[in-house]
């Protein structure tokens, strides 16, 4: 009975060697004893667990954490639509998978010097401002006097991209478009964030999604300007599976700012497995999610969008969807946008960057440069059925992967 | 209490969500504190306690009340998943990766002060008791529990042999268990 009592202690730890796992998995069907023995040491651990320090959860993780319970969006009328069987006829899968980096230049190949400092400076910053907004930071436990003082003493980011923006830059040029994708995916978010941290009443849930932003625009720019920080970008390009759940927590219940207009994120969809194999290959994934979100969030007629991270319904490939309710003058508005018609208002020309960084990734995910054929192949693509708004992307999948998890503790009891 | 603990998971399985929100508000704060003990970081320690309740609404049948009370199962689920994050964590820096968190972490070592006044009996009993351990016990149950050691790296760790390690373990949990024993969630 002893040893059942330590078999069972060590299973629940999750240090039983996975064979001797497996036998008491076997005893478990049948015998009490065994039985018995698993519940006292569930009890057992549970009596540990609650001697962890208490700490207050706040209520936004409460509603995020609700929002599993509602009704997930109906996606029938999009996943039935022609558009993505035109997509399910036409994609096949690659033998060799991009695995991100293509998009990279050299600061140098920047032709402004002062553009670059810019950049640069850019980035040492919110290297500084990383930490200050971490979840071991002061700030996360609801001390924010160092990030205000970090935020106060410099110009707000919203200055960056102007200053960014208002060089030349030519949209066809790689290193015009690594400038873009730096200003325009993450930044306006990071920046709206920032500022509102800035002032009298910051809150957690603020910090929080600007450490993901943060953590977001450095791996960017490090996967747009290749000499930006060599040694971290060494450490981006190993292969390691980012799961679709690291997607998931950052967006599941969020709120998500385009410069400054902001909206809720809705999600529900998002399937369990890894979506990219390297860290500049996520980076890459990640701002195309982030323009499709930038697109689509100012247009929502009721201030909510939806995120959805779809397997299978396309074979061999994960499928990005972003939808939203939207009238008809703001589709028309983005179509204008997304396909450069003249019709489009002043001001529209960042959207359309955005729309352009799209493309240009997926030229090289879907390892094609004819955009044309990409389009009618239905890659990526905008769609309107009934009051919505349609926009998505697909990424070639990883073959036989199954779990997006680094992570090796066996999981007993589950 | 496991009575109303199963009816609770009973109601979660027929997708009830008013039963959800009454877990996350009785159960969420012992999880989330388990997990941010092990983890010190509050985002990552959030996002495991979203995960939980994410598994545990889309997959409530991966519990069964054979397996014991609802909440240890959960508990225990928290605590593995704690664990596997901050393995996975250290072996990136044990490969030298970076880490910018990590690598920059602020030095501080004021503790949340607002706490210690809304403990209750049973949680604050446990702390009293676990205290009251021999500290060769305390220490090889930190250890294992919070830091997700196995046995063979508490043994190198403290140059004790596998079977000391595994009876302070056993000899550490069962006097908790003994001086909790009129004391049940």
């Amino acid at each position: 009975m002893d040893n059942l009592k330590q078999t069972a202690l060590d299973y629940t730890l999750g240090v039983l060697p996975k064979e001797d796992s497996l036998l008491f998995e076997a005893l478990l069907e049948h015998d009490d004893e065994a039985k018995t023995s698993l519940v006292t040491a569930q009890e057992d651990c549970a009596n540990l667990s609650l001697i962890a320090e208490p700490a207050s959860l706040g209520n936004e993780v409460r509603s995020r954490v609700m929002e599993y319970t509602k009704p997930r969006i109906n996606l029938d009328p999009i996943l039935e639509s022609r558009e993505i069987e035109t997509l399910r006829e036409n994609f096949s899968a690659f033998s060799h998978r991009y695995q991100g980096g293509g998009g990279s230049v050299d600061l140098n190949d920047l032709g402004s010097i002062a553009l670059r400092d810019d950049i640069r400076r850019n980035y040492e910053s919110l290297i500084e401002l990383f930490p200050l907004v971490a979840g071991d930071s002061h700030a996360a436990r609801g001390d924010f006097t160092l990030l205000h003082k970090f935020l106060r003493k410099q110009s707000s980011y919203s200055e960056t991209i102007e200053r960014n923006l208002s060089h030349d830059l030519i949209g066809e040029n790689p290193a015009s478009r690594s400038v873009l994708r730096s200003a325009l995916a993450t930044m306006p978010s990071l920046s709206f964030f920032s500022d509102r941290l800035s002032e009298d009443d910051p809150t957690l849930s603020d910090t929080r999604r600007l450490f993901y932003l943060c953590r977001d625009q450095l791996k960017i720019m490090r996967a747009s300007f290749r000499d930006i920080d060599p040694a971290r970008l060494e450490d981006d390009e190993k292969l390691r599976l980012h799961g679709a759940g690291l997607l998931q927590t950052k967006w599941w219940g969020a709120e998500h700012a385009y410069f400054s207009s902001s909206g809720k994120v809705r999600c529900g969809n998002f399937f369990d497995g890894p979506v990219t194999e390297r860290c500049v290959e996520f980076a890459e994934y990640d701002a195309n999610v982030y323009c499709l979100a930038n697109l689509l969030s100012p247009r929502s007629s009721d201030g909510e969008f939806h995120l959805e991270l779809l397997k299978d319904t396309v074979p061999g490939c994960t499928l990005a969807l972003a939808t939203a309710k939207m009238d008809l003058t703001n589709h028309q508005n983005l179509e204008a946008i997304l396909s450069g018609s003249s019709k489009m208002k002043k001001g529209d020309s960042l959207d359309q960057h955005l729309w352009t960084l799209i493309e240009d990734s997926m030229t090289r995910g879907h390892q094609c440069s004819n955009l044309g054929e990409l389009r009618e192949r239905r890659a990526y693509g905008c769609t309107r059925i009934e009051n919505y708004t349609y926009l998505w992307f697909a990424w070639p999948a990883i073959a036989n992967a199954q779990d997006g998890a680094d992570a090796s503790t066996p999981k007993p009891l589950q | 209490m496991p009575r109303i603990e199963n009816e609770i998971w009973t109601r979660i399985k027929e997708g009830d969500s008013a039963a959800f929100a009454e877990l996350y508000d009785g159960f969420a704060s012992a999880m989330f504190s388990l997990s941010l003990q092990i983890l010190n970081d509050r985002w990552e320690a959030e996002e495991v306690i979203q995960d939980v309740f994410s598994y545990l609404w889309r997959k409530p049948d991966s519990y069964s009340p054979s397996k014991g009370k609802f909440s240890s199962w959960l508990l225990v689920i928290t605590r593995n998943r704690s664990i596997d994050r901050y393995r996975s964590r250290k072996r990136r820096l044990d490969r030298g990766q970076s880490d910018e968190v990590l690598n920059q972490k602020e030095d501080f070592s004021q503790t949340d002060g607002a706490e210690e006044a809304t403990l209750n009996d049973e949680r604050k009993q446990l702390r009293v008791a676990f205290r009251l351990l021999p500290p060769d016990q305390r220490q090889v149950l930190e250890l294992s529990y919070f830091k997700g050691f196995n046995h063979k790296e508490i043994s190198e760790k403290l140059g004790l042999s596998l079977g000391t390690v595994k009876s302070r373990i056993r000899l550490g949990v069962e006097k908790l268990r003994n001086s909790l024993s009129t004391l049940r969630l």
